[in-house]
């Protein structure tokens, strides 16, 4: 029974991390068209805000609200003074922010060494139920990554700045001549989709070692779970999520993390060849 | 009210618009006729600050907007209905209308029963999805979504393009009431000449991104030569 229990919960924990991830690299390309490949090293960054904070001695909660603060300030930046030049212009997003996210690596090199620090969990206790046990801040981590891809979901399909945010996805021209500021949306969705990166590192930074090559571990998969979700934006981050995390941590588990990413690849290419708009199967409108 | 002067603008090199000018006065409905391809589309764009322009100027109450992002312009009164309609599919009527508010003022939130007014079909579907309308009822909800963001000129764009005779005349008589009511100024591209007639007090036709000829509702009703040659082909 806890062979299967212990599998699923963590798997579970994974796919909420990895839809908070895919989360904001889905507002910023569905909005934008920018395809952020430094949205793993914001995610990075945010971990090691976490790392700062502990090592100046301030309590974990600090570093929480830091992280996102932090990142999305780094988010504001770079929208100045990179971002808006390349506004829907696909390709040329792709090696801007790829340069950007090797500089953002090096940058954390320099800073910290190459070298994996580690971050201690705040909680250190364990629930134990019966014969079932499990660390209380895995738990804690889920919960709060369950409220915040919640909280987008409200933010974007319930609130006025949400409906602005999806006319401009569905029709930018449009939305404009109605006098709705779409440079002012774009960069706030950008700095929304980076603050949530930042959010997610520092929650998962005492789980996992955190080095300067953590984010390709989250951006490759983050990328996986929009294309096999397909473009409907954000239910479908949701089901792809679901299906590459879920895929990738039990099989990990079960055979070995070689046949679970060989295994993530196929269900990759499989989605794409029968289903090329993934599995709800959404309009990408542009 | 608009006045555009020596107008040049196009996609890329290629130039639509020739020293295009006009100059409309507050409170009359124009209607800017002409073939296909001559450039009505591109002028309603280059108004809304959609495309790039070349040179030229464009004054709207004596200030100039041609320098303007979109927004800016929308929110210095002028209203943009596109050709094709635009309506977002996915959303509900009411927040097709509860848009427009939000990007104009939401204070033009007050304007919902005046519209409801206008176009009591509306309101009896706030609910529905816009992207289930007929061609008409979209126009209908494109049009009343323009008229939230309480423009003082509003521009449409061929409204009457592919939608059935009975819509295309209840439309008409209904965009002549409301500006009689408010004084709204429209500048409508048409090639509907019943639409023409219904609505316009003043025809302008343009070639080949220039503006040709000038002309009264009254002129129009009496000489069909005008007619003959800006739009047959």
């Amino acid at each position: 029974m806890m062979d299967i229990l212990i599998p699923l919960i963590d798997a579970s924990s994974y796919v909420l991390i990895l839809v908070l991830i895919a989360l904001g690299l889905m507002i910023i390309f569905g909005m934008m068209g920018v395809i952020n490949m430094a949205h793993g090293e914001l995610f990075m960054i945010g971990a090691y805000v976490m790392v700062l904070t502990q090592s100046a001695g301030l309590p974990f909660i600090v570093g929480l609200i830091l992280a996102p603060l932090l990142v999305g300030l780094l988010g504001l930046i770079i929208e100045t003074l990179l971002i808006r030049h390349i506004y829907l212009r696909p390709l040329d997003t792709i090696l801007a922010t790829w340069g950007l996210s090797i500089a953002l690596k090096q940058g954390i090199v320099l800073i910290f060494g190459p070298e994996a620090q580690s971050v201690t969990s705040p909680i250190d206790a364990t629930l134990i139920i019966g014969d079932f046990s499990y660390p209380m801040y895995r738990l804690i981590v889920m919960g709060i990554s369950a409220s915040l891809i919640a909280g987008t979901f409200w933010l974007f399909l319930k609130t006025d700045f949400g409906l602005m945010a999806r006319a401009v996805i569905a029709r930018p021209d449009t939305s404009a001549a109605l006098g709705i500021n779409t440079r002012r949306l774009y960069r706030w969705s950008f700095v929304i989709g980076t603050a949530l990166a930042g959010l997610a590192g520092a929650l998962i930074a005492p789980t996992i070692s955190v080095d300067p090559q953590m984010g390709l571990g989250y951006l490759i998969p983050g990328f996986l779970s929009i294309l096999v979700g397909g473009a409907g934006p954000l239910a479908g981050v949701l089901v792809g999520g679901g299906a590459v995390g879920g895929t990738s941590s039990l099989l990990t588990v079960w055979i070995s993390p070689v046949a679970a990413q060989i295994a993530v690849f196929v269900l990759a290419i499989l989605v794409i060849r029968l289903r090329p708009n993934g599995i709800l199967g959404g309009k990408i409108e542009k | 009210m608009l006045e555009i002067k020596d107008l040049k603008a196009g996609y890329g090199e290629a130039m639509v618009l020739n020293d295009f000018s006009v100059e409309i006065s507050h409170g009359q409905i124009t209607a800017l006729m002409g073939r296909n391809g001559m450039g009505k589309t591109t002028l309603l764009k280059a108004i809304m600050g959609l495309i790039p322009i070349k040179s030229g100027r464009i004054l709207f109450n004596d200030t100039p907007i041609d320098n303007l992002q979109t927004y800016l312009i929308s929110k210095a009164g002028v209203g943009y209905v596109p050709q094709g309609r635009e309506v977002f599919d996915d959303f509900t009527v009411y927040e097709n209308l509860r848009l427009a508010a939000l990007g104009s003022s939401k204070q033009n939130l007050a304007l919902l029963p005046k519209i409801y007014d206008w176009f009591p079909i509306l309101k009896e579907r706030l609910d529905q999805k816009a992207g289930t309308f007929s061609g008409g009822q979209q126009q209908i909800l494109a049009i009343a979504r323009a008229l939230m963001t309480n423009p003082k000129i509003l521009l449409l764009d061929e409204p009457t393009e592919g939608i059935q005779p009975s819509i295309v005349h209840e439309i008409g008589i209904q965009l002549s009431r409301i500006a009689s009511e408010t004084g709204l100024t429209i500048l409508l591209v048409e090639q509907n000449v019943d639409m023409v007639k219904t609505m316009a007090e003043e025809i302008i036709f343009m070639e080949n991104g220039k503006l040709t000829a000038r002309c009264s509702a009254a002129d129009l009703k009496n000489d069909d030569a005008l007619l003959h040659r800006y739009l047959t082909i």
